[in-house]
């Protein structure tokens, strides 16, 4: 890792208590000193998860360290199970209990048997070379092999969201945007958003679902799990733009044998289309005579990157400019990972076009933060109704950005 | 109790808890001017120090740089990175550098101050640290005291300047906190008045050796002037340990002595005012019990002043066990006081104890849910004020909550009078 002016890659330990943090009817305890959960909670109510996962840390002394005491953690258990009652009780370590080598599963396997009424659900891939996106994708990968309950497919279509977590700008309104086409297009309703907006239970009954719908690419290895157990097809990808939407509904419907409401697809069509109507000659405009005006650079994670860099350039024939991920395991000829000192040279370097990148990024270039479609963030995200990036209204979203970019400049 | 470790958690369930010491390091090196900073740990501590110290460069060139540690490093150690890191600072034209190490780097048992003697030679800037790893620092005050205690490295020693007063305590400008009389007083005699904390420069902090006397104002500093006088024969006088109206007397009467001038009886009409509220406070306080929670600065000084008035001691709230706290706690154990001591980490949890224990008077702050203990919330306002006006602050304050309960008949009358 070494040194950093900006944020560093999130540990994958973060990624986990990112992913479960949303979960309700469940308590996060992590045992560790008290500084790390007491900011992972004003992060997390920062992106604007509320009244979700209790949140506990055992903390952690010289004399635990010194003499290997898991004391507090069973204090603190048995407390939170006493007060909370919560389904399940996730246990992470942080930071120190992975230098010391608390063994978590083992003190679980060991308590457990106190607790007949909650499931205590330790969590791995606490190392220090597992970053973020790794421990999401554990996260999500242990929660369905965890806690998913033998259960018939729901008489009527159901689906579920896989991967749509807080470590993601917008997350919720994305999925929020997710659910009212899938609502709108098929009439059918989701049976869990893992993780932004489900509880224990919804976790427990996402085998009943008709199809999977995976939004990020750590997402897989849990439709697969999920796939194999119930036999559950699963879809992965992030739409994004008119046509975009259009194509990702019709491959759902084809997976999962639905049949779409063409009138409701037809009016979303319409919709955009006319919402954008007004600045489309502008565009038309840009894209012919200022063509080095109308170049996309993007920065973040990898699948949001794709999905609008396909939009742009594919269904407004804007040009790629400089793109990057943020994840090493994601790196990709075309949209390679950037460490700190590439993507910093690449913000400075990006002088005309359209730049969307983290608000740490824009916010320190002194660029337009409003064009931020990725972590980290720099301000407070207290509703979930800010418009989405994916889906329809997504796609007039973007433009509406984009236009407004060439007016200020 | 000898020390911070002896100060037990009223409830093991930590929610939300106290801050960490990192986050008043990372505040408090943001304010002062010229001093760069190095947060060294893990990919959390960094991330987090983010939401105190936003950006990666102050206004005047300082730099807030981050060392994270990999995996290979939190075996082997990260001497070799920590050393590079350090000369990228200096190229990049830190003027002088605190490393802030956190947990891991502690618990690895990282020696950063051999890699400082390594590296010093050859670099421009000079470099201090602190080590605040939480398992060691459990709660924030020393992501200050400590801090502050570290910025003595780089001091020199001067030659002394016999009407120099340093501060230690208050910024320069501070737009919060109302100037004690006492500071002005000073000035007009003829005392030239260095203020230092944070929000003052790395020049200011540096020139204070040449002072003849440093003046405490918050605990905060106390350490950094106890070094001092070990290191530069600066003597000190703490004020903001002091709250009964005798005290502050003495101390007044020690300041003028020092350098020779009378008071000329200027603090007259505050000291009677400090002085018949303290009357009042002993007439209507004596025999109330009362709880300190979290939100006090200065809890046992505060403590022994309040048992001193009558009151009776339940159970304290303890941020941080200062070296000079040992001297407080013997008073209050000779005033036959021995009251509990802990450390509230998760305030739903700890309620119910506290309307168990159903003291008279809670100091500090209570959570929402609180129906029935009656409180004197956040006392953190009288930071950085001292002498007879900070009492009578205080003395008010607490006089007004009572007359307010007796108002309301929510209470009051188990330790006090009653009319027929």
């Amino acid at each position: 890792m070494g040194l950093h002016r900006f944020k560093p890659l999130p540990s994958g330990r973060m990624g986990i208590l990112w992913t479960l943090a949303a979960i309700r009817d469940a308590a996060l305890v992590e045992f560790g000193c008290m500084g790390h959960m007491l900011y992972s909670g004003v992060t997390l109510k920062r992106a604007g998860v509320h009244n979700a996962c209790k949140l506990y840390s055992t903390h952690i002394d010289e004399t635990d360290i010194a003499l290997g005491g898991t004391e507090r953690l069973n204090h603190t258990i048995d407390n939170v199970v006493k007060r909370d009652q919560p389904r399940v009780i996730f246990l992470l370590p942080s930071s120190i209990p992975e230098v010391i080598g608390t063994d978590l599963p083992a003190l679980c396997a060991e308590l457990q048997p106190e607790y007949p009424g909650v499931r205590l659900l330790p969590f791995g891939y606490g190392g220090f070379n597992i970053t973020q996106h790794r421990g999401v994708q554990e996260a999500l990968l242990l929660l369905v092999k965890a806690l998913p309950t033998d259960v018939k497919r729901t008489q009527e279509p159901t689906f579920n969201i896989i991967g749509s977590c807080a470590d993601l700008f917008r997350f919720q309104a994305d999925a929020i945007e997710l659910v009212r086409i899938m609502e709108g297009t098929f009439g059918i309703k989701p049976l869990c958003v893992m993780t932004s907006d489900t509880s224990i239970e919804e976790i427990k009954n996402m085998g009943g679902a008709h199809i999977n719908l995976v939004i990020r690419r750590e997402g897989e290895p849990a439709a697969k799990h999920l796939q194999q157990r119930f036999g559950t097809p699963y879809l992965l990808g992030r739409t994004y733009g008119i046509d975009g939407t259009t194509r990702w509904l019709e491959e759902i419907a084809q997976i999962a044998g639905l049949t779409a409401d063409a009138a409701f697809l037809k009016g979303q069509r319409e919709i955009s289309r006319q919402q954008l109507a007004s600045v489309m000659p502008s565009f038309s405009h840009i894209i012919r005579a200022h063509p080095e005006e109308a170049v996309l650079s993007l920065g973040g994670h990898a699948d949001v990157v794709r999905g609008i860099l396909t939009f742009g350039c594919g269904e407004l024939s804007l040009a790629k400019g400089t793109c990057w991920c943020d994840c090493p395991d994601m790196t990709s000829e075309d949209i390679p990972y950037f460490s700190e000192d590439e993507w910093t040279r690449a913000v400075q370097e990006h002088k005309k076009g359209y730049l969307m990148a983290s608000g740490e990024a824009l916010e320190w270039a002194g660029r337009n933060t409003e064009l931020q479609i990725s972590n980290p963030d720099t301000k407070w995200r207290l509703h979930p109704y800010e418009p989405p990036f994916m889906g329809f209204r997504g796609a007039v979203h973007l433009v509406n950005l984009w236009i407004n970019e060439n007016i200020e400049d | 109790m000898k020390s911070n470790n002896g100060i037990k958690f009223l409830t093991p369930a930590v929610s939300p808890g106290n801050h960490c010491p990192m986050r008043i390091a990372s505040v408090n090196v943001e304010k002062i001017r010229d001093l760069s900073s190095l947060l060294v740990g893990m990919p959390e501590c960094t991330t987090h120090s983010r939401l105190f110290n936003p950006k990666p460069e102050g206004r005047h060139g300082e730099l807030h740089w981050l060392y994270v540690l990999d995996a290979h490093e939190v075996v082997f150690g990260c001497r070799d990175g920590l050393i590079d890191a350090l000369r990228k600072m200096d190229k990049a034209g830190a003027k002088a550098i605190l490393m802030i190490a956190t947990c891991v780097p502690e618990l690895i048992g990282e020696d950063i101050q051999a890699i400082i003697n390594e590296v010093q030679p050859e670099l421009s800037t000079r470099v201090t640290f602190v080590m605040l790893g939480q398992f060691k620092n459990i709660s924030y005050p020393p992501g200050s005291w400590k801090t502050m205690e570290a910025l003595g490295t780089l001091m020199d020693g001067k030659a002394t300047v016999s009407n120099r007063v340093n501060v230690l305590g208050r910024a320069p400008e501070e737009e919060h906190i109302p100037m004690p009389s006492l500071l002005p007083a000073l000035t007009r005699r003829g005392l030239a008045l260095r203020y230092l904390a944070p929000g003052s420069s790395m020049d200011d902090l540096q020139s204070a050796p040449d002072a003849a006397l440093n003046l405490v104002v918050s605990p905060f500093m106390q350490p950094l002037a106890a070094r001092m006088e070990r290191e530069f024969d600066v003597p000190y006088i703490a004020l903001h340990t002091l709250y009964d109206v005798e005290s502050i007397d003495r101390a007044y009467t020690v300041l003028a002595e020092r350098f020779g001038f009378s008071w000329d009886n200027a603090f007259e009409k505050e000291r009677q005012e400090a002085l018949s509220l303290q009357n009042q406070a002993k007439e209507r306080l004596g025999g109330l019990r009362y709880v300190f929670c979290p939100r006090i600065d200065i809890p046992l000084p505060l403590a022994v002043y309040l048992t001193g008035l009558g009151m009776e001691p339940l159970l304290l709230h303890l941020e941080e066990y200062y070296p000079e706290d040992r001297g407080y706690a013997e008073e209050l154990i000779d005033m036959g006081h021995n009251p509990w001591i802990c450390r509230m980490v998760n305030a739903q949890a700890d309620l119910p104890i506290l309307e168990k224990l159903a003291p008279d008077l809670c100091f500090g702050y209570l959570p929402e849910p609180n129906k029935t203990i009656t409180c004197v919330p956040d006392l953190f306002d009288f930071y950085g004020q001292v002498g007879y006006a900070r009492t009578s602050h205080l003395l008010k304050r607490i006089l007004d909550v009572l007359s307010e309960m007796n108002a309301s008949g929510k209470g009051g009358t188990a330790h006090g009078s009653a009319s027929i």
